[in-house]
């Protein structure tokens, strides 16, 4: 192991695991305020194909990070009718919801399979263009990556220190309580989608114009629900989002980085790791009883007529 | 509740405009559950023999006459994007080049073609619209061209890359490994660090056999030489491919290449990093690494198709296991990168006219695995029908091989 290796993964783990941690993120607010999102998977794929293509047509890649957003502010907004107006069930219309994100991306990012585009340009750290570019090269960041941390503690000011997050929190404990206190249930479920999907758009905008610089289909490779996982990893908490983000993209760095070290085991065990250690953080943690889930999370609020 | 009208207002606005906004960007009604089937008919075909005096050609054709309908409807299914700079372009470029070359056929093309059940259909709906060749290019369509050629024994039934053989049923390929080989000899002599990356989705026959052919290839120059491999385990997985990029270049590597669907994310993150790289499937790839690119390869079978469709037209077709090198134009070596000194280019190319010569052939024995065990006897030669079923890497890669 040199020292290019084990600084390399720790860059890889910053770049994967970004998106996945602006995904987690989004799908904290969904679940502070009682809402399991399954569809993020389908958000995603929508909002970096929109995103890809904008960026394609205009080449303007903050133009392409905006829609990306906007995208998944608006593909929540379906999710939000149905569960939230049309009360159906929350994990049904989350599939549903993912299904259609699987197709609709499809036909969006179809033209530009294959396009080159700008990317989001990585920016100079001061300090850093006097090493070697390979070196300089890992750690020149788009602005999405140097925003992420500071995104997550933002996150957690608004759930935790607002008036509008604590409405938040109080709908996803007891929106009835939180009904009589007299906040709207519904209204904070749609803003708490929206501002949610705006996140995740922003996790699938890195990833297809800032990391991959590419769409294909189905390119998040199963990201929403490491998501999911994650929000539960890190006990529904933003800030300990940020570690579960980078523990899970470590771990693929690190699987990588096994694999071509010329160790003899079986790729495809290799490949099952940061899965594997998923499971296991899920094992573990699920015993505890303290920071647990949301009291109404995935309940369906009658309303009051 | 007023709230409530109002937001479902809002929700179905939304959908509407998102379902709109995703209608704007495509020129064509697509679905994705069904199979795109996109007709392109040829130019009016000239006209030898008028059946009347009136010139034809000053009306614009309203009804075909009989004596001018396309003398062979070809259906052509891939199993992806027909634009993604890859394995999917290169096909479908091969098999538009008929159409240039013969101008009577017609072609029927359907993409994003991936599963069996979907193949079936799909040739089933181009032997009912009247096609009489069928060019299946994707792995899975080899059994349900297989069966269907026995349903429809009147349709000629082309696979790419497979083995099975039937009256009517055939395949035909490019033979990568002797152009991995050249392509090897281009990083052997380009790397300064001797270790070469390889990005591969899958530990498969077909992709050792390319790995172990690159690797060849360069310890061919320089004996030195190590390619250090790394799986993603998905054919279009571009997040994890970027992960393994970087990871093989923070390992020292300085010359990348892939064996995965779209070379797009491969490409420019080792552009980004400033490693070299060389691209496979489609030559379209170099737009990807401008400053970097090595060199790379690319199937080029449209003289090869045409051939065959010709042999269709004439009645002359007759079932051959159809292997074409790059010395017979079915694969082409892309043009060199801006940063190839003219030695590099000159000895490459003489590897590559040894290659088209007979001089060299790749895996002529004895070759050793990773392990010393001589897998290739002195003497013998590894023959295609092996070098599909390869779970063995030469020695000087790193890597598990299953």
């Amino acid at each position: 192991m040199t020292l290019l290796s084990i600084l390399g993964m720790i860059s890889s783990a910053i770049f994967s695991g970004t998106s996945l941690l602006y995904t987690t993120l989004g799908e904290t607010i969904h679940q502070r305020s009682g809402i399991v999102n399954l569809g993020l998977e389908g958000v995603m794929l929508i909002s970096a194909s929109s995103g890809f293509a904008v960026t394609a047509i205009t080449g303007n890649p903050y133009l392409g990070v905006f829609i990306a957003m906007m995208a998944g502010g608006i593909m929540n907004m379906i999710l939000g009718f149905l569960v939230v107006t049309r009360r159906a069930n929350q994990l049904a219309s989350g599939l549903a919801l993912m299904f259609f994100g699987f197709g609709l991306s499809a036909i969006i990012g179809k033209p530009y399979v294959g396009t080159r585009i700008n990317a989001l340009p990585r920016l100079n750290l001061p300090g850093l263009s006097s090493l070697p570019r390979l070196y300089s090269s890992l750690f020149k960041f788009d602005f999405l990556i140097i925003l992420v941390i500071p995104a997550a503690f933002f996150v957690w000011w608004l759930l935790f220190r607002t008036r509008w997050g604590l409405g938040l929190r109080a709908v996803g404990e007891s929106a009835d309580t939180a009904f009589a206190s007299g906040r709207s249930p519904f209204l904070i479920r749609y803003q708490a989608l929206f501002l949610g999907g705006m996140l995740t758009g922003l996790g699938a905008a890195h990833l297809s114009i800032a990391y991959t610089i590419n769409w294909t289909e189905y390119m998040t490779g199963g990201r929403g629900f490491i998501a999911v996982a994650l929000v539960i990893f890190s006990k529904w908490h933003p800030l300990r989002a940020i570690l579960g983000a980078l523990l899970f993209s470590g771990a693929v760095a690190f699987q990588l980085l096994l694999q071509s070290s010329g160790v003899q085991i079986s790729p495809f065990l290799l490949d099952t790791i940061p899965y594997i250690l998923t499971l296991l953080v899920l094992i573990v943690w699920g015993g505890a009883r303290r920071h647990a889930a949301p009291a109404s999370l995935g309940r369906i609020y009658q309303g009051v007529e | 509740m007023k709230s409530k009208i109002f937001y479902t207002f809002l929700a179905v606005l939304m959908v509407a405009a998102l379902l709109l906004s995703a209608c704007g960007t495509t020129d064509e009604e697509q679905t994705t559950e069904e199979p795109v089937v996109e007709v392109s008919e040829t130019d009016a075909p000239v006209v030898e023999e008028p059946v009347t005096e009136e010139p034809a050609a000053e009306e614009p054709a309203t009804e075909e006459p009989a004596t001018d309908g396309p003398c062979l409807i070809i259906g052509a299914l891939y199993g992806g994007p027909i634009n993604d700079a890859g394995y999917n372009q290169a096909m479908h470029d091969s098999v538009m080049a008929i159409q240039e070359n013969i101008d009577c056929v017609e072609i029927i093309e359907a993409e994003n073609v991936p599963e069996e059940a979907g193949a079936t259909s799909t040739m089933e709906n181009m032997i009912q619209q009247g096609a009489g060749m069928i060019f299946a290019t994707a792995f899975n369509h080899q059994y349900p061209a297989l069966t269907l050629s026995q349903q429809y024994p009147d349709v000629i039934f082309e696979h790419a890359g497979g083995w099975e053989m039937s009256g009517n049923f055939a395949n035909f390929f490019g033979e990568p490994p002797d152009t991995w080989y050249v392509m090897g000899v281009a990083a052997g002599l380009m790397t300064e660090t001797n270790k070469l990356g390889f990005v591969a989705a899958f530990p498969l026959g077909w992709t050792n056999t390319f790995i172990n052919a690159y690797t060849l290839g360069a310890q061919s120059v320089n004996p030195d030489v190590e390619t250090i491999v790394a799986f993603t385990f998905g054919w279009g997985d571009s997040a994890q491919e970027a992960d393994a990029t970087n990871s093989l270049i923070n390992q020292g590597v300085d010359v990348i290449t892939m064996h995965v669907d779209s070379p797009a994310t491969v490409l420019s993150t080792a552009e980004s990093r400033g490693a070299y790289s060389i691209g496979f499937q489609s030559l379209a790839a170099q737009e990807f690494a401008p400053e970097y690119w090595i060199s790379g390869i690319g199937f080029t079978l449209g003289d090869t198709l045409t051939w065959l469709a010709s042999n269709v037209i004439d009645d002359s077709w007759e079932p051959i296991f159809l292997r074409c090198g790059i010395a017979d134009g079915c694969m082409a070596m892309g043009p060199f990168g801006p940063n190839v000194p003219q030695d590099v280019q000159d000895q490459v190319l003489e590897a590559l006219a040894a290659i088209e010569s007979g001089d060299t052939v790749v895996f002529t024995g004895p070759v050793v695995d990773q392990d010393g065990n001589i897998v290739v006897a002195e003497g013998e030669v590894l023959t295609p029908d092996l070098m599909s079923s390869v779970d063995w890497f030469v020695q000087g890669v790193t890597g598990s091989p299953q």
